[in-house]
Order: structure tokens, then C-alpha cells, then sequence
């Protein structure tokens, strides 16, 4: 059954699994991909993809969408966005943005 | 750790893109609803960083976008409306010459009722090669507020949304 009432336990869940987070980085680097595709990003088989792709899908940060034959997978960042506006902005954005970019600036200097 | 990994941004929505880029969301409301809020000038401004967006909503009609008292923002047509479900429309955007110089995209907006909500599925594709983040980035930020003022009533506060708020 489809859920449709995301709870955002279900995007920390699913955010927590490094190789989920793969999934996502390799989406963000390119969108709309296929399974077969996404398979070759991750040392990993069709199966264990398909499983977190799912996880994936039930939390709402990857919509899959049918385009001729093929079934591609998008990174939907709203779900991070409605995270970001309901818990980061509150506690951290002044602070969080200004460190971040002072990590960013000195990972970056060679 | 590599370094580019530092500079991935879900926060912001800018992931690149092939050529579509996809943005879905539940909303506790009436597709009816929904659809005021996307089509009604003074209630889309209160989750567009106060731009306007005016039409007669009728296919084949022009919409039009912009800060009142200030710059356009995009200008297109409407290439299908079927309320309260489906509206397909051409997307120029005009807030910059960057942007103005990657051309005509595509926004799709799909209103599906699920249960008590509706699902709100935002497509925007036709985009170019290597695009311009700035075309699609704030659809997120947006989707979020329009969720806050149909299930609030109250606009988003977050420094974010307050930086673009109309004084």
C-alpha cells in the first residue's frame, strides 16, 4: 500500500543508511536514472538497490516517474526542505550556514 | 570525505538535473484548495517571495510573474488547465540575464487527492543542459510555504522565507 502520510521519522530513517545516501549523491549528480543504471553506483545487488530505493520511495525523497518503457528515479529535496524549515532554520541557520561555509573555505584552500 | 561532497545542497534544492527535475509533496487539503492557492495572485504571493503571478487561467491564455512595484520574474503560457488537477505551462524566466538565457522550460503541476491531502507533484523539465540552478532551485522552498498556509494559515518564518518576504 502507498503511504501518503510522510512522517518525518520515515526521512531520518531513511537518511541514516550511508548507502541510501549514496542512492541520493548519485541522483544529485545525475537525476532520472534507472535502476540498471543506478546498480553500476553502488557495490551492491539489484535486489539490495531495489530495497533502498524503496525505503527511499516511502519517505518521499525519491519520486520514480515512467517515461516510455523506462522507470527513472528523481531526488525529491522537498522532504529535506520541510526538515530544514521545521527543525535547522530554527535552532541553526545563522550559525550553521556561517560554519559551514568556514569548513567549506578551509577544506577548499589548498 | 571528498570535497565536493561538502558542497552537495538538498538544503537548497539544487541538485543537478538531466533535463527534468522533480518536486512532490503532500498537502492536508481539497484539490479545490490547492488549486486557488496556485492560481489566485494574492494567495500565491504569500509563498513566492511575494511575486505575483496573473492570468485567466484558460488554455492557450499567458500567465505573468512578477514582484508588484518590481522586476518580472517569468512570463508563459498555459498549454493545459484542467481544474482542479492538471496545469501545464511554458516558463520564461525573466529575473536575470542568466536566466533569460536558458530560454523556454516546461512546469507541470499534477494535483492528485490521496485520502484527507493531495499529492502535488511539481515537474519542471525541458530544462536545458547544464542548467541553471536558479530556474528550479526554489521550487522546495516554495512547495514548503504553500504547505504552511493551507495547513497553517500562517506564513513561513524561516530566515530563509523572511529574506525575500515583502516589507
Amino acid at each position: 500500500m502507498v503511504t501518503y502520510r510522510r512522517d518525518v521519522d520515515e526521512v531520518f530513517k531513511a537518511l541514516a543508511d550511508p548507502t541510501r545516501r549514496e542512492l541520493l549523491d548519485a541522483l544529485f549528480a545525475q537525476d532520472g536514472q534507472t535502476l540498471t543504471a543506478l546498480e553500476e553506483r553502488v557495490p551492491m545487488t539489484r535486489f539490495g538497490v531495489m530495497k533502498h530505493l524503496k525505503v527511499l520511495e516511502e519517505a518521499g525523497l525519491v519520486v520514480s516517474r515512467k517515461r516510455g518503457r523506462e522507470k527513472l528515479h528523481f531526488l525529491n529535496p522537498v522532504p529535506i526542505r520541510l526538515i530544514h524549515d521545521r527543525w535547522v532554520s530554527k535552532y541553526a541557520e545563522p550559525w550553521a550556514s556561517a560554519l559551514t561555509e568556514l569548513k567549506t573555505q578551509l577544506e577548499d584552500t589548498p | 570525505m571528498t570535497t565536493n561532497v561538502t558542497t552537495v545542497s538538498f538544503a537548497q534544492g539544487t541538485a543537478p538535473v538531466g533535463d527534468t527535475a522533480v518536486f512532490e509533496i503532500f498537502i492536508k487539503t481539497t484539490p479545490e484548495r490547492l488549486w486557488e492557492a496556485i492560481t489566485d495572485p494574492a494567495m500565491r504571493a504569500k509563498y513566492s517571495f511575494g511575486v505575483e503571478t496573473r492570468s485567466d487561467w484558460t488554455t492557450g491564455s499567458s500567465y505573468h510573474a512578477r514582484v508588484p512595484g518590481g522586476i518580472d520574474i517569468a512570463q508563459g503560457e498555459n498549454l493545459v488547465v484542467e481544474p482542479p488537477r492538471l496545469l501545464v505551462q511554458s516558463f520564461t524566466a525573466l529575473w536575470s540575464d542568466d536566466v533569460k538565457a536558458q530560454g523556454t522550460t516546461r512546469v507541470t503541476w499534477e494535483i492528485e487527492p490521496v485520502g484527507d491531502s493531495c499529492r502535488l507533484t511539481v515537474v519542471h523539465d525541458q530544462l536545458p543542459e547544464e542548467a541553471n540552478a536558479e530556474l528550479y532551485g526554489g521550487w522546495p522552498m516554495i512547495l514548503s510555504g504553500l504547505k504552511t498556509l493551507l495547513e497553517t494559515g500562517q506564513l513561513l518564518t524561516t530566515p530563509g522565507s523572511l529574506m525575500h518576504a515583502q516589507g
